[in-house]
């Protein structure tokens, strides 16, 4: 598997052009599947934030009615909700780029290391990953609870009076960057790992040669290691974003539903506030929307720019 | 030297490929905003044929087969359970023909299920155990039998307690049994208040006054647990106060929170959140959780807690160091009204086995299969007489029975409270307060206006 | 590797600091054992200790004593089990398909693919429920309340990244490989299982990795297609148990919670070695 350059030329060709349908044959089970089991329901999804649906509806036998844009109207109209967008994209870049910061620096500092530290490392980082969110998010902060949690004893201990008590999650800053810590726990492992999978990829001459030549560390990461990673560093940033700008579990346990006087909302918790729990399907279907179209344009727009770059996706 | 400069483009091949793979992407864009337009253009045709929705209604009325009842998992499920089969058992006996299928479903997850079964009715149980909170939800989305005449005819039912009776009942018409209630007291360290030389409070004022004390003569305990989510611990301040949070006006229900009886109430509340109690630091985001594990950590020198937190209490460090009094209304003598929680069965909708689950959920609300579960698990009876019976043999439950004695209150019986309830209005306008972001008035009037609006809806 | 050539102290000084950072990582993990082995009264002390002297088992007691808990945990290893086996060989074929065949629509579909990433599962569960419900109907095994309705949607909503992530391992593999076969008169089928399948094994494994933990640790899916068949609810919802509306049982959650992590470490820890070097194929292109 460390084929780096015959793999350039494994480009698909047109020489195998017997039975055009081949390709689509294999690609049937998975099409079939995410046909049925994502897309309808995304269509449905789709029709639900256009039409007036409520439990009542559901069950209840009333009938539903069309209401064009009005629950995107109702929506942008909501103060609280431009608030909340707002609060998401911020709050979801942050944690893509400490997750990414992080993620790198320790795939870094693991090819510098012998084999116990790494191991001891990795396993640390695997374990993390390993933790369901909501376990993680309760250990997070049980950890930093005023009365019960460690950290707090231990700073004061250290002679910090101020943190005796301190509570962590009652400053909107504060309990953001609470919950940033912990999702950088949980999601920095993915990053670390798959970097530090194409670190070791890069053959070593090259960077022989490069440091031989008496170029410095910084300067081999420029102009060596970055580039050479580059696929890498597009495949986890775009997951990151996927996966951060939907965080749902961390903020719901950590911020108890979305901290004080709703402070630390994201746009999944707010959906689920604001429709589920009082079953309004359709305001929450409408949110669903939302949320996929930004994390569509964001995306999207990364990888076009990437690939006026001469990047391919 | 060439190593340092950056990969070289890709040759001939790979380019290629990268140019051929953009043509058809930019030509996407357009075809696919067409294909927006057409969606869009199809749904508006398709609007009449919704998504599918349940078909409601019962399935006629067999008197043999399966009977399903879906109860609430306790931790400690064991003693429940021996409770329910036994009852179960005598009611099996007497029907042959019948089979009664007790599932037991964690709390968690039961917004989820509950809502799932009403859209499946195959899915769905006969009987249900539910919070009393959750009724008005449930009688709006169809889910709940009417039985209001099967109630009637139920000698047993003339005991049960009238908060309770009204935690069955929305727009006069009955939709279970009540199975157990739940109220909070106030709990306080016979230990400290000993040291300190004071006694139980007897009223709101007093109580303020010596939480106040205690945490200045140790700063390391709070006076009194407060929590900013704490709804339930805030609610018998507001009703002490003679104000509440709304009331029935027409057909529909109006905020009252702007009343000045009210604003007294959420005053006396928001007090306790200081630096000479409990800071707003601390203590802003609490709910009821958290503030009754403050005091089982010896943190707090008084909390409001329920019987249902008594077995927690005797498992902390705290046991042994404790009591409880029913919490002092504004006047001495007199008891706050206090929540009255607690669950109850009912009877769904689309049941095809509709008497047999109504003779089921007599059985498992009766008064024997109530005391049977107050002496297993604790859980305080709905009847006036066999509660008083549980509190000669229990004495710690005396301050919670004499606390529902004295007139406990529920929350508005109305679809509307699940939203309130769900946009957490109550929390966010306590929160705003005792954080100094927003002035008392005008968080209640942001408050109210939310929850009328929620209410018209 | 290059550790080789890094000065000794600041080699020292690097592994040093990655132990820390392994110590940073681990100690909420640590925490969490900690907590499950504590008695009651402990857990709850205002004077938190980094040990215990008295460790208890009864926290894990009280996870093992529920009722149908076996059953649980056999659940959720078939459902998470039979969702890498499935996603693991459609993934491959579909991945195959978009790296070794050119046609049209071909970067459409990988579009979708990276798209398909991005939907909400939150939002979808309520026309998913519909769906299931009304399938089940006619396809027995697939509705509401089986197992089936947890596979298929987990692997649905697997697959796109899985697809996303095999391309490659499949693109790394030489094109002159497959035209040697075809040389030889091997047939396409006979390519694919063959050679080429064992050649990408190790990036299935490194796939399987994501698809078995958001399998495994899913609490959406189970608890809202599961309704009145509780024989068939998985894992998670032995957790759920712990969190009560009137007091969290924080011994018994960090017991459930340990128990549920320990078999995704084992997993990990079995390919570890093989996620490495697989992730590490994925993305050199």
């Amino acid at each position: 598997m460390t084929a780096t350059d015959t793999s350039r030329a494994s480009r698909p060709s047109r020489a195998r052009r017997p039975g055009a349908w081949t390709p689509w044959l294999y690609l049937a089970p998975a099409l079939v599947l995410i046909g049925g089991l994502l897309v309808y329901p995304l269509y449905q999804l789709g029709l639900i934030s256009f039409l007036e649906y409520t439990q009542a509806q559901v069950s209840g036998g009333e009938p539903t009615s069309f209401q064009g844009l009005g629950n995107y109207t109702e929506l942008f109209r909501d103060a609280q909700f431009r608030q909340v967008l707002l609060a998401t994209v911020v709050f979801a870049a942050a944690c893509v780029l400490a997750t990414l910061a992080v993620g790198c620096a320790l795939a870094v500092l693991l090819t510098r290391v012998r084999a116990l530290p790494r191991l001891a490392l990795m396993l640390a980082a695997l374990g993390a990953w390993a933790t369901p969110a909501v376990t993680g998010s309760t250990v997070w902060l049980f950890l930093f609870d005023p009365d019960l949690g460690p950290v707090d004893s231990a700073l004061s201990a250290l002679g910090l009076s101020g943190f005796e008590g301190h509570s962590w999650t009652y400053d909107r800053y504060s309990a953001f960057g609470l919950v940033l810590l912990e999702v950088v726990w949980c999601s920095f492992p993915f990053v670390m790992v798959t970097v530090y999978a194409g670190l070791r990829a890069i053959p070593a001459e090259v960077l022989e040669a490069a440091a031989l030549d008496g170029a410095s560390q910084w300067r081999i990461w420029r102009g060596v290691t970055a580039p050479m990673l580059r696929p890498i560093l597009v495949v986890v940033t775009v997951q990151s974003v996927i996966w951060d700008f939907k965080i749902f579990t961390q903020i719901y346990v950590m911020t108890n539903g979305g901290g004080v006087a709703g402070q630390n909302l994201t746009l999944n918790v707010y959906a689920y506030q604001k429709a589920f729990a009082s079953s309004q399907y359709s305001l929450g279907s409408a949110i669903g929307v939302v949320m996929l179209l930004i994390l569509l344009a964001v995306t999207l727009g990364y990888l076009r720019l990437l690939r006026r770059q001469g990047e391919e996706i | 030297m060439a190593s340092l400069s950056p990969p070289p483009p890709a040759p001939g091949p790979g380019r290629r490929t990268a140019r051929r793979a953009r043509t058809p992407r930019t030509a996407r864009t357009p075809r696919g905003l067409r294909a927006l337009g057409l969606a869009v253009a199809a749904l508006t045709a398709a609007a009449g044929c919704a998504p599918s929705t349940a078909v409601p209604g019962g399935r006629g009325d067999k008197n043999t087969g399966t009977l399903r009842i879906w109860l609430f998992r306790e931790v400690d499920n064991a003693p429940k359970a021996a409770v329910v089969d036994r009852a179960v058992a005598a009611f099996a006996k007497d029907r042959p023909g019948v089979r009664v299928d007790v599932a037991y479903i964690p709390v968690e997850t039961r917004a989820q299920r509950v809502k799932a079964a009403f859209n499946d009715p195959r899915s769905a149980p006969d009987l249900i155990e539910y919070g009393n909170t959750d009724t008005a939800g449930y009688v709006r989305d169809g889910g709940l039998a009417d039985v209001t005449a099967d109630v009637a005819a139920w000698a047993e039912a003339k005991d049960t307690d009238p908060a309770a009776r009204r935690s069955v009942t929305v727009a006069g018409k009955v939709y279970g049994a009540p199975l157990f209630v739940g109220v909070r007291a106030l709990y306080y360290r016979t230990d400290v208040f000993a040291e300190l030389g004071l006694r139980p409070p007897r009223t709101l004022d007093e109580l303020a006054a010596t939480a106040r004390r205690v945490h200045r003569e140790r700063p390391a305990l709070h006076g009194l647990a407060v929590g900013g989510a704490y709804t339930y611990g805030a609610l018998p301040f507001l009703w002490a106060h003679g104000g509440g949070v709304a009331e029935k006006k027409g057909r529909g229900y109006i905020s009252t929170l702007t009343d000045e009886r009210t604003k007294k109430g959420i005053a006396a509340w928001t007090a306790l959140f200081g630096d000479d109690n409990c800071p707003p630091s601390s203590c802003a985001q609490r709910g009821g959780n958290a503030t009754v594990e403050s005091f089982a950590s010896g943190k707090a020198a008084m909390a409001i807690g329920g019987d249902f937190s008594h077995r927690a209490m005797e498992n902390s460090k705290v046991k042994g160091a404790y009591a409880v009094v029913p919490l002092p209304g504004a006047a001495e003598g007199t008891i706050a009204p206090a929540f009255a929680g607690g669950n109850n069965l009912g009877v769904l909708k689309s049941s095809s086995h509709r008497t047999l689950a109504v003779e089921l959920m007599r059985t498992l609300a009766g008064k024997r299969a109530q005391a049977d579960l107050f002496d297993a698990m604790g859980f305080l009876p709905t009847y006036t007489d066999v509660r008083a019976a549980a509190a000669r043999r229990q004495p710690f439950v005396r301050p919670f029975v004499a606390t529902l004695d004295a007139g406990a209150r529920t929350v508005p019986v109305t679809p509307g409270w699940a939203a309130v309830d769900a946009a957490q209005v109550l929390p966010v306008m306590f929160q705003e307060i005792v954080s100094g972001r927003r002035s008392l008035d005008a968080a209640a009037a942001g408050a109210a206006k939310k929850m009328n609006e929620a209410f018209r809806k | 590797m290059n550790a080789l050539r890094i000065r000794r102290p600041w080699r020292l000084a690097a592994e040093a600091a990655a132990l820390l950072v392994a110590a940073v990582v681990a100690f909420p993990l640590y925490w969490m054992v900690l907590a499950a082995f504590k008695p009651a009264a402990e857990v709850q002390s205002a004077a938190p200790r980094p040990w215990t002297l008295r460790p208890s088992l009864d926290a894990f007691r009280r996870v093992f004593d529920q009722q149908d808990f076996g059953r649980y945990f056999l659940n959720s290893l078939l459902v998470a089990g039979t969702v890498v086996v499935a996603s693991g060989l459609v993934a491959f074929l579909a991945a195959t398909a978009v790296t070794r065949f050119r046609f049209r629509f071909r970067t459409t579909l990988l579009v979708m693919f990276l798209v398909a990433q991005m939907v909400p599962v939150e939002a979808l569960t309520i026309p998913l429920f519909f769906l299931l419900r009304d399938a089940g109907g006619t396809v027995p095994g697939i509705g509401l309340n089986t197992l089936g309705s947890l596979i298929l949607p987990h692997l649905a909503f697997s697959l796109p990244f899985a697809v996303w992530m095999l391309r490659g391992f499949v693109r790394a593999v030489p094109e002159a490989l497959e035209e040697a076969a075809y040389l030889d008169g091997a047939s396409r089928a006979r390519f694919l299982w063959r050679i080429l399948f064992p050649l990408v094994l190790p990036g299935l494994m490194a796939t399987s990795v994501f698809s078995f933990i958001s399998t495994w640790n899913d609490f959406l899916f189970a608890k809202s297609f599961i309704i009145s068949a509780t024989e068939n609810s998985t894992l998670p919802m032995a957790l759920l148990v712990f969190f009560k509306d009137e007091g969290n049982d924080w011994g018994g959650i960090m017991a459930a919670s340990t128990v549920m992590t320990v078999p995704v470490l084992v997993f990990f820890v079995l390919v570890q070695r093989r996620l490495v070097s697989g992730l590490g194929g994925a993305v050199k292109d």
